[in-house]
């Protein structure tokens, strides 16, 4: 073959892979984003968080009345910080881009509020528990629809000290959700007249436990209060087993997933855990949202704050519709969320953007399902957990 | 002779015909946002090099490099002005051209101890991460001019990595990785339960400030606003000029050459007289300095340093550019760092697969390509000198 020959050869292949540039098209339309962790170990959670605001999206846009054509632009922020930062100063500086559902990792989430109220860049945080994300600063950007990690624990303590339980046993992990967790459980319970037995720091990726488990073993606790996500509680949870220990097994609303179930099978009978808002199916528009998210076949589930997302983004495009595509607009428009119905329930934004009524939901894992407590046969008496009289 | 040795050098033409393409390129791949533009030009790349390879253009650029790097590398300064300048007002773009600026000075710091004096360092992110904390800490409970700060940070990561030369020089191999790798698993760990320095929630760093001219503010030039972070673009390109040219030199010169003979064969180094531990110790600290430079101001152009930020994961990632670009050859560790920085951002718009792709692609080049993308040449003694 000749030089040119072969010259012409590659320049066509080039061209030809180089050629399907996508056209522009005509119509107006309005962007507004998503960031989760859609890779790494909590990306089930960022997934269904996503697919939740997707729908958001289509079904705004399947109304005959909106007044713009919305089109959502996801970022991935591993659950990193540094990562976070990057897409997070991405979407907030594309001027197209009005307003945003961020975060499922707290910290993520701490990570880029500076960067949000910089760009003036309003957000609602869909998932993400640390009440500093909120509290830290007084920032009009950001709005958080989920409860804090405070309320959380109020409402386990309160139960744990309720069925009667006297002494538990702390697991966190090492980031700032178990650190959060942990101290605010610990205060919670103390208040109520509980004792910790023990307290063990591990860290998110640990995969051996045996030693903090055979530490807890000997201190004999009734419960194990674990402040974490569920990888590691899977885990845990198996160990327990192993070792022979046979206390409750306490969790957060960091391993209310199905993914929770699937990893341990007839383990996780008894796990109890909490989370806020009300399930997905007994929330006022659950129905709707679980059956328009079915309509839709995802590949994943929506998981535990899936509503959340849908919430969030759902008031984001409420705003637009009503002041228009304009961010110091859309963050005025938010600050006066009062008493606004939502699938979540009623959504009321204090002075610092958070949601302020936040309903526990207290859960059971009863036959490979979380159920609600007070539904749940545990309530009831017809069931007991380990040392429950 | 000066005459002969002018006659021998290779032409510059090809260097910046090279360095224009590949600015061009940059910047259309940069400002792509479509998805099907993104993967065009991803796979237009990847068409356009093996046909230049197969061309044999390659070869004619490499050696427009090597006789005539001084006169490209003020180019390739240019270039880098040129893309910055283009992006002005982007300040996703110059973050992201900022982050690699900063990655490839690490990566220098890195080649130093791994290309040059075999001393392996799987620890890269720790020593980013002490430099971010320096600045971290600096910024928020003291006053010291921020320029004072990089250096500071420079020296910590320096200091706290000389807890690590008895390990290091004791050990040899996978034993030595091993000893890194410990570090950098502890040193999270200390960041994690340490609250002083923020624990796992990590802490908030200020921008830089030099004599009262705040970089975090967006300024103008005539009437043109410009992005804030092209203040941080000039230092970061100010701070990798002269880390690349600190860099060539030491490899030139006789220090190069001590260590690699260290590198090659260290019995028969010492043999000849050479102080082993001297160099090796010198290699480990003068890297970690460079690396805890990069950090410190990394740490200030972020705004936020976190335990997560500094993982096992992320020096692997360090490691990974210095392969990839072909240990040794600083050239080719700022093409690796603008492929391993850029390509998975770009790659955002196909979500969850990204990474999977991402991951497919250095896999190829490692198989195919297993010295690197621009493997390092013979030593070079004097210019216009030939193997």
């Amino acid at each position: 073959m000749s030089r040119i020959a072969r010259l012409s050869i590659i320049f066509a292949s080039a061209l030809f892979v180089g050629a399907p540039v996508a056209t522009a098209q005509a119509k107006d339309k309005v962007k507004v984003g998503f960031i989760g962790p859609l890779t790494g170990g909590v990306s089930a959670n960022g997934l269904g968080g996503r697919n939740s605001a997707d729908l958001a999206v289509k079904l705004r846009n399947a109304h005959a009345k909106t007044k713009y054509e919305y089109e959502l632009v996801v970022l991935d922020d591993e659950c990193k910080p540094n990562v976070a930062v990057q897409v997070a100063t991405k979407m907030a500086a594309d001027k197209e881009i009005v307003a945003a559902a961020t975060h499922y990792c707290s910290a993520t989430a701490i990570a880029t509020v500076d960067v949000y109220h910089k760009f003036g860049f309003p957000i609602i945080v869909w998932g993400a528990v640390l009440p500093d994300i909120t509290y830290r600063a007084k920032y009009a950007e950001v709005h958080r629809v989920n409860g804090t990690m405070i309320n959380q624990n109020d409402a386990n303590a309160e139960l744990i000290s309720k069925i009667g339980f006297k002494n538990v046993a702390v697991i966190h992990d090492t980031t700032d959700y178990g650190k959060g967790h942990n101290e605010y459980f610990s205060k919670a319970f103390a208040k109520l007249g509980g004792k910790i037995v023990g307290t063990f720091g591990v860290t998110a990726d640990q995969q051996d436990f045996t030693a903090e488990l055979t530490q807890i073993k000997a201190l004999n606790p009734e419960v194990i209060y674990f402040g974490g996500l569920t990888p590691i509680g899977v885990r845990i949870r198996s160990q327990m087993d192993k070792l022979g220990i046979k206390a409750v097994f306490d969790g957060t609303s960091g391993i209310v997933s199905d993914a929770f179930i699937q990893g341990l099978g007839p383990l996780a009978e008894g796990s109890l855990a909490f989370r806020e808002g009300a399930p997905t199916e007994k929330l006022p528009g659950g129905k709707f949202f679980m059956e328009n998210y079915a309509a839709q076949k995802y590949d994943n589930p929506p998981e535990a704050y899936g509503a959340f997302s849908f919430a969030a983004m759902d008031l984001i495009l409420d705003s637009i519709e009503k002041v228009g595509p304009d961010r110091k607009k859309v963050i005025q428009e938010l600050a006066n969320v009062k008493e606004r119905d939502s699938i979540v329930g009623k959504v009321t934004f204090d002075d610092h953007g958070q949601n302020t009524v936040a309903v526990i939901t207290k859960y059971v894992v009863q036959d490979g399902k979380f159920v609600e407590w007070d539904d749940s046969e545990y309530a009831t008496g017809k069931r007991k957990l380990p040392g429950q009289k | 002779m000066s005459e002969v040795m002018q006659k021998m050098r290779a032409p510059l033409l090809p260097g910046v015909v090279a360095l224009a393409l590949s600015t061009a390129y940059l910047i259309a791949l940069l400002a792509a946002e479509k998805q099907a533009l993104i993967i065009g030009l991803l796979a237009f790349a990847v068409v356009a090099v093996l046909a230049a390879h197969y061309l044999g253009w390659l070869n004619l650029v490499s050696r427009s490099f090597a006789d005539q790097e001084d006169v490209l590398g003020i180019y390739a300064i240019l270039a880098a002005c040129v893309v910055a300048a283009f992006f002005h007002d982007n300040h996703f773009v110059l973050l992201l051209f900022v982050t690699v600026l900063l990655y490839t000075v690490a990566t220098l710091g890195l080649n130093i101890q791994f290309g040059y004096a075999g001393v392996l360092n799987f620890a890269g992110a720790s020593f980013f991460g002490i430099g971010a904390y320096t600045s971290a800490v600096l910024s928020t409970y003291t006053a010291v001019p921020h320029l004072l700060v990089l250096l500071i940070g420079g020296m910590l990561a320096a200091l706290i990595g000389s807890l690590l030369l008895v390990p290091v020089l004791r050990t040899r191999g996978h034993y030595a990785a091993l000893v890194t790798i410990a570090f950098a698993l502890l040193l999270k760990t200390f960041l994690e339960v340490n609250n002083v320095l923020g624990g796992p929630q990590g802490m908030q760093v200020k921008g830089m400030s030099i004599l009262g001219w705040s970089f975090n503010d967006n300024f103008e030039i005539g009437k043109i606003e410009m992005s804030f972070y092209l203040n941080y673009f000039v230092v970061s390109m100010l701070l990798l000029t002269g880390t690349f040219v600190l860099v060539r030199r030491l490899e030139r010169s006789w220090i190069g050459l001590n260590l690699d003979a260290l590198r090659l064969d260290e019995i028969a180094a010492s043999c000849f007289g050479l102080d082993i531990a001297r160099w090796k110790i010198t290699a480990f600290l003068l890297g970690n300095f460079l690396i805890g430079i990069a950090g410190a101001l990394f740490g200030m152009v972020g705004g936020f340093v976190a335990p997560n930020n500094y993982t096992f994961a992320d020096s692997l990632i360090m490691v990974s550019i210095l392969l990839l670009g072909g240990i040794g050859n600083p050239w080719g560790l700022v093409v690796a760092t603008f492929i391993v920085v850029v390509v998975p951002e770009k790659l955002q718009t196909i979500q969850e697969y990204r990474i999977l792709l991402f991951a497919l692609i250095v896999i190829m080049m490692l198989l195919f390509r297993p010295e690197g993308l621009l493997p390092r040449p013979v030593r070079r003694y004097f210019p216009g000198w030939r193997a």
